[in-house]
């Protein structure tokens, strides 16, 4: 339905007009323009920013400084790629900059939970940190990827748009990059 | 651990959470300062930028660059898309019947109203409203006018000399939207559910569905100053089949019910 495109950011398809195109001239025309821009790509940059850092708090500094930048760097955007493309590079470099940071672990359970929620919980929390201790442990090429499919959502052709490749180069890809996973993290229920 | 364990695992780390309406908000309101801090350009005039061939969302951005029907103060990009889409999903085709359902509580009882209205000329239509219990049937279509008793099954026909206004409750709503008046006050959290909230120059409030706009809560302002709010459990179009048509008809709707024609009101 028509109704959603607002919010949800629109399909890339390797080789086609990028469907931000219009959005972004009008964004350096008028930079409320940009608001929109940003409403259909928070929750994938947020998702992307997730599944690379654990630190929650982290987490949404990230995601903000990512549109920040966006925002203030606009005008150097040259348009050769999607804005997609440019908006993950500018999340990636953004995730680069908090790893060069000393680590800072995050906060340990907050308080106010049952028993069973807080072991349900702690479980939870332990898992998560295992398998993003073992996602930091990829190359940052391959949290890259991982973080647009899983993270943000993107489908194999979108992604393929971004990184400039097949969308079945992609998929065999992300396939290596889950058996390495899986292997770093051999989790049994 | 299989792919499909591990895949879910993944997604898992990056679900949404119940604080990220909070913080779009947040950082939305950072950056709509950061874009007041930026200098403004005049846009100027451009004939054929091909503006025809982009996405709905880019040709309200551009609708408001180039200005805001109705008002001085222009909303923003975003605020206009939704605005849009708001509208878009309470306009209905002509040739369409819009059933409305929506109930509310007023000074303490349980209120409610169920509306079947075609959307063109000649507007018939058919409600049944009223507190919980004691709700009184009309129907209207245009040369008769109908009111059916239920304690009695009996139907009061009175001719009628006017076509009935297009009045399904979310008719001012989108009378308004599509004046360009109303304004996106930010989000509202109803039950749980986030919704945009939206006010109106009549000074109702209209919430509406995130994802696909449909209109869920309507806040009315009342003589006394107090706010009737009513839930819309029901906003859809019915195609103008010859069984959605009776619905418009309270004859067709208890066929076996007692008829007494009455002569027109004298004025």
């Amino acid at each position: 339905m028509e109704l959603k495109a607002v919010r949800e950011a629109p399909t890339l398809r390797a080789r086609e007009v990028d469907p931000d195109a219009a959005l972004v001239a009008a964004a350096r025309e008028e930079p409320r323009i940009f608001l929109a821009l940003y409403d259909r790509y928070f929750d994938r940059v947020l998702g992307y920013v997730r599944l690379r850092i654990r630190d929650a708090a982290t987490c949404e500094d990230v995601t903000s400084t990512v549109f920040t930048t966006a925002l203030a760097q606009l005008g150097r955007f040259r348009g050769d790629g999607s804005f997609a493309g440019w908006l993950f590079q500018i999340a990636r470099n953004a995730v680069r900059d908090v790893h060069r940071r000393p680590r800072v672990e995050p906060l340990p359970l907050e308080a106010g939970c049952s028993e069973p929620d807080l072991e349900e919980q702690f479980l939870a929390r332990e898992r998560a940190a295992q398998l993003h201790a073992a996602v930091c442990l990829l190359k940052p090429e391959q949290q890259h990827l991982l973080a647009m499919r899983y993270g943000a959502g993107l489908a194999f052709d979108e992604i393929g748009a971004i990184v400039g490749a097949n969308p079945g180069a992609v998929r065999v890809r992300m396939h290596r990059i889950l058996e390495e996973l899986r292997r770093r993290y051999p989790h049994d229920d | 651990m299989t792919t499909e364990e591990l895949e879910r695992d993944l997604e898992r780390l990056a679900e949404p959470r119940e604080a990220d309406e909070r913080l779009r908000l947040a950082i939305r309101a950072r950056l709509g300062e950061q874009t007041l801090v930026r200098p403004r350009r005049r846009l100027k005039p451009r004939l054929g930028f091909g503006w025809a061939a982009v996405a709905a969302a880019a040709t309200t951005a551009a609708i408001v660059v180039l200005g805001w029907p109705g008002g001085s103060a222009a909303p923003s990009a975003a605020d206009a898309a939704i605005i849009r889409h708001a509208l878009q999903a309470v306009t209905l085709p002509a040739n369409s019947i819009v059933h409305v359902k929506e109930i509310g509580v007023q000074d303490g009882t349980p209120v409610a109203a169920e509306w079947w209205q075609q959307m063109s000329p000649p507007h018939a239509l058919r409600m049944i409203k009223g507190p919980v219990g004691r709700q009184e049937e009309t129907a209207d279509d245009a040369t008769t006018s109908f009111q059916y008793d239920a304690a009695t099954n009996t139907v009061v026909e009175t001719p009628a000399s006017t076509a009935p206004a297009l009045v399904d409750p979310i008719a001012g709503v989108r009378e308004q939207l599509a004046r360009g008046d109303a304004q996106v006050a930010g989000t509202a959290t109803i039950d749980g559910k986030t919704m945009y909230k939206i006010e109106l120059p009549t000074g109702v409030v209209a919430y509406f569905d995130t994802t696909d706009y449909r209109p869920m809560y309507l806040d009315n302002p009342q003589r006394d100053g107090s706010v009737v709010r009513t839930r819309v459990v029901t906003y859809e179009e019915l195609p103008m089949t010859p069984d959605n048509a009776k619905l418009l008809s309270i004859p067709t709707q208890h066929p076996d019910a007692r008829v007494l024609t009455q002569s027109a009101p004298t004025k």
